[in-house]
């Protein structure tokens, strides 16, 4: 009940994060940067991330005709980009491009060593969500995962390829309430789990859009979404919430600059950014790199998913 | 393999002017960043997507593999003039190319490189354009367990460069291999020795560590010797023999083994994910070592030092297409930023890829032939420019040389964080040099930690603590072997 209160709280800010931006533009048109707009892109050089910060970048200048520059700032997954963005003096002209799961992983696990929290920023809006889904060779003797567990339970134990702690964590508590025990094979990237397990090396693995061509060509089947909502391509495959089990992950890609930033910037910069992620181009791009469509939050409903989402990396910490 | 019209078409959109132009654009930029100490091809693509966005997809990614292509061969510019690598891979370059322009030989030795880059590539192209399925089933076969199995045997066989002092090499090991622990574990995603500071939460950034190392400490030890005279950067010899500044054909025939040699271990493991042309570029160095008569000679400006590098690694980039057109899996940077490139034109990589865009896919061999032969053209005059770049004062060439090092860690790296970690490990690199520490079997040590530790864990979880479960894995076993046997006859060397 509560999951459905919050999701109705998002798309309800949405909503009103959609209506903010109708009345944006003429803001938009009085406000411009005193210099460069740099987007800084909280990961290296090729991937997801990178592709999307470079071609928002690209459409914006195009849009707006303001100078727009996409830079790398790599480590820890956005962590280092975002301390440097929430300690350094408001400039109207930084906007940190960031994953919301390394960033909550680390204000949960780490509060001291942190130098910022939610409230240090203020947040423009969001990209996309990653659609995580727990996919299997198409040959493995189970369909399902109730199937997938009394496997498991049968064979003493499975190795599950994965590229984030999260799905580890989302996998362990799956474990721990069904009495059964998984192995981890940890990756860098969503493209090495497919390898292991088209190589056979594994059965089982997560992925983030890079399975749906096998799910069609039959080497992959989905067993569950990792996501607190089903996929749009897979409505009849659970998640593991329907399965039972109280575990999700949801990765987003968002926007956010330093809450000192003068508000008329803030407001022209995230309605710059929504016409930008409305382009064809862009929405082609995050197709591609994600295998989902773009999803702008908006501001405040940007805050409030990661709000709600600290609360979940908390349950699943077990913090 | 798609129908032969479509293979037809596909040549045909490739042999374009337009095409040609930006494949030329392309080898050009890529031969000069990769010249450049510091930038290197990588940073040079990723800041270049952008400009492709309006270009066609394939004019766009024609473009991005010549910049990639002409990194290739311009990053042994600086390695074999001036001792200073940009990357670890032209490290293995250096250790011949600079003794023999230092000996006033640049320009044979530039041009070994370029020979051997261009007869790599083009050799690993054509393993991509015939046999890339089959071989990126091979690839996919090769799992964890198999992985680690061929950096153990990569280990050995670079064993073989320790030098003469074992202990000495022990360490140097040890230390990259300590350097390499740094970030997060890949196991459980715990954080080591990162100290507070995310930048290097992930660990060092490579691109810092072996730029300060091998370009920054070479040119602060070279700057301390300078005595007050205006100096070359380089001399040539002007020995009024013209064999001294070119390969001729029976010298280039000469190294056929080593060429061949270094092409298939280049190969096979761009073909492989994540293992990457460092690691080629040692091993075909060490096994052209291995096999020559007069290993002595190595070090000391062998132009077949230069031909087991250069080969090696140019032949890595050919064969990381190979999964990432097969299978969408990217083989390294280079390659992530080619799928970027896909992606911005809206492609997705992988197994539907012939299907769905065979006629796109022939265009891009087409076009990286045609960047083959581009580059060996550019690069004939190339060298020849940077020989005179380098021959000005070297008041002029070192300051604007780590003003550029700086620039492209900055931008690698994620700004003055980077730039700090390369001038941390510059001063290493000085102190190692000074103390008769190889930097090399350091950074070498560097590059494999991560992937030897990250395929020790995988391959841990899948034995799940039965170690009987290894003679499941044949391929993995015979690696092993054949690394104690590589072992064993380095040692039976060093010995004598």
């Amino acid at each position: 009940m509560i999951q459905k209160r919050k999701f109705f709280k998002t798309i309800a800010g949405a909503l009103a994060g959609i209506a903010m931006f109708g009345a944006a533009p003429v803001l938009a048109e009085d406000w411009k940067p005193s210099g460069p707009l740099v987007i800084e892109i909280g990961f290296g050089a090729g991937g997801s991330t990178d592709v999307i910060g470079r071609i928002v970048a690209n459409t914006i200048k195009e849009q707006t005709g303001w100078n727009v520059i996409a830079e790398n700032k790599p480590g820890g997954g956005g962590m280092a980009m975002f301390t440097a963005i929430a300690n350094k003096p408001a400039d109207n002209l930084t906007v940190g491009l960031g994953v919301n799961m390394p960033v909550m992983i680390n204000l949960v696990n780490r509060p001291d060593e942190v130098k910022f929290n939610l409230d240090s920023f203020a947040y423009l809006g969001t990209a996309a969500g990653a659609q995580v889904a727990l996919v299997a060779r198409g040959d493995a003797p189970f369909d399902d995962l109730e199937g997938m567990i009394a496997y498991t339970k049968a064979q003493g134990g499975l190795a599950i390829a994965s590229d984030a702690k999260p799905q580890v964590l989302t996998m362990q508590q799956v474990a721990a309430q069904a009495g059964t025990e998984f192995q981890f094979l940890s990756t860098k990237s969503s493209a090495e789990i497919i390898k292991l397990l088209l190589g056979g090396q594994a059965l089982v693995g997560f992925a983030t859009g890079t399975h749906l061509e096998y799910l069609e060509s039959g080497e992959l089947k989905m067993i569950a979404s990792a996501n607190r909502t089903r996929h749009g391509y897979a409505p009849d495959t659970p998640t593991l919430i329907d399965e039972g089990y109280d575990v999700y992950v949801d990765p987003w890609f968002y926007f956010a600059m330093s809450a000192d930033t003068d508000p008329e910037a803030q407001t022209a910069i995230a309605a710059a950014l929504a016409k930008a992620l409305a382009t064809d181009d862009v929405k082609s791009a995050v197709r591609n790199a994600l295998s989902v469509e773009v999803v702008n939050l908006g501001p405040e409903p940007t805050k409030q998913m990661l709000v709600d989402g600290i609360e979940n990396v908390k349950i699943l910490f077990g913090k | 393999m798609p129908e032969l019209s479509i293979i037809l078409a596909g040549l045909s959109d490739a042999f374009t002017i337009t095409n040609l132009f930006f494949v030329f654009l392309g080898v050009l930029l890529g031969q000069f960043v990769g010249a450049v100490p510091g930038i290197g091809p990588v940073m040079a693509m990723a800041i270049a997507i952008p400009f492709t966005f309006g270009l066609d997809a394939l004019v766009a990614i024609g473009f991005l593999m010549g910049v990639n292509k002409g990194g290739l061969v311009g990053g042994a510019i600086p390695a074999i003039l001036m001792n200073t690598p940009g990357t670890p891979d032209a490290a293995a370059t250096a250790l011949d190319g600079y003794p023999l322009a230092k000996q006033g030989r640049p320009l044979k030795a530039t041009k070994m490189a370029l020979y051997s880059s261009v007869t790599g590539d083009t050799f690993s192209d054509i393993v991509l354009i015939t046999v890339s399925a089959p071989m990126a089933i091979l690839a996919l076969k090769m799992g964890p367990v198999e992985v680690l199995g061929l950096i153990i045997l990569a280990f050995c066989v670079i064993s073989g460069l320790i030098g003469n002092s074992i202990t000495k090499g022990i360490i140097a090991a040890a230390l990259g291999m300590l350097a390499a622990t740094v970030g997060t574990d890949p196991q459980h995603a715990t954080p080591r020795f990162y100290f507070g500071y995310f930048e290097i939460y992930d660990g060092l950034p490579l691109a810092a560590v072996a730029i300060g190392m091998l370009a920054i400490s070479e040119i602060l030890r070279r700057m301390a010797e300078n005595t007050g005279v205006m100096r070359k950067g380089i001399e040539v010899c002007d020995t009024g023999n013209p064999a001294d500044q070119r390969i001729s054909w029976p010298e280039y025939w000469s190294c056929r083994f080593t060429l061949v040699r270094g092409t298939i271990i280049g190969t096979i493991l761009g073909a492989l994910p994540g293992i990457g042309s460092t690691a080629a570029a040692f091993m075909s160095y060490a096994g052209a070592r291995q096999a020559s008569k007069h290993p002595e000679t190595f070090g000391k400006g062998n132009i077949q030092g230069i031909a087991a590098s250069e080969s090696a690694n140019s032949a890595v980039m050919g064969a990381n297409l190979i999964p990432l057109l097969t299978l969408g899996i990217p083989g390294s940077v280079g390659a992530a930023l080619i799928i970027s490139a896909f992606m911005i034109h809206g492609i997705q990589p992988g197994p539907l890829m012939f299907e769905k865009q065979g006629q796109l896919i022939y265009g891009l061999f087409g076009a990286m032939v045609m960047a083959n032969v581009l580059n060996l053209i550019v690069g004939q005059v190339g060298m020849r420019f940077w020989i005179k770049v380098v021959s000005a004062p070297e008041s002029v060439i070192f300051p604007s040389a780590i003003l550029l090092c700086f620039v492209g860690v900055s931008l690698a790296s994620g700004g003055i964080s980077g730039i700090v970690i390369m001038l941390i490990f510059a001063v290493l690199g000085l102190v190692m040099n000074a103390l008769g520490f190889s930097v090399v079997i350091f950074i070498i040590a560097f590059f494999l930690g991560p992937r030897l530790e990250e395929s020790l864990s995988q391959t841990l979880a899948l034995l799940n603590g039965n170690p009987w479960a290894l003679l499941n894995y044949p391929i993995a076993l015979a690696l092993v072997v054949l690394a104690a046997v590589v072992l064993f006859s380095t040692q039976r060397k060093r010995g004598r």
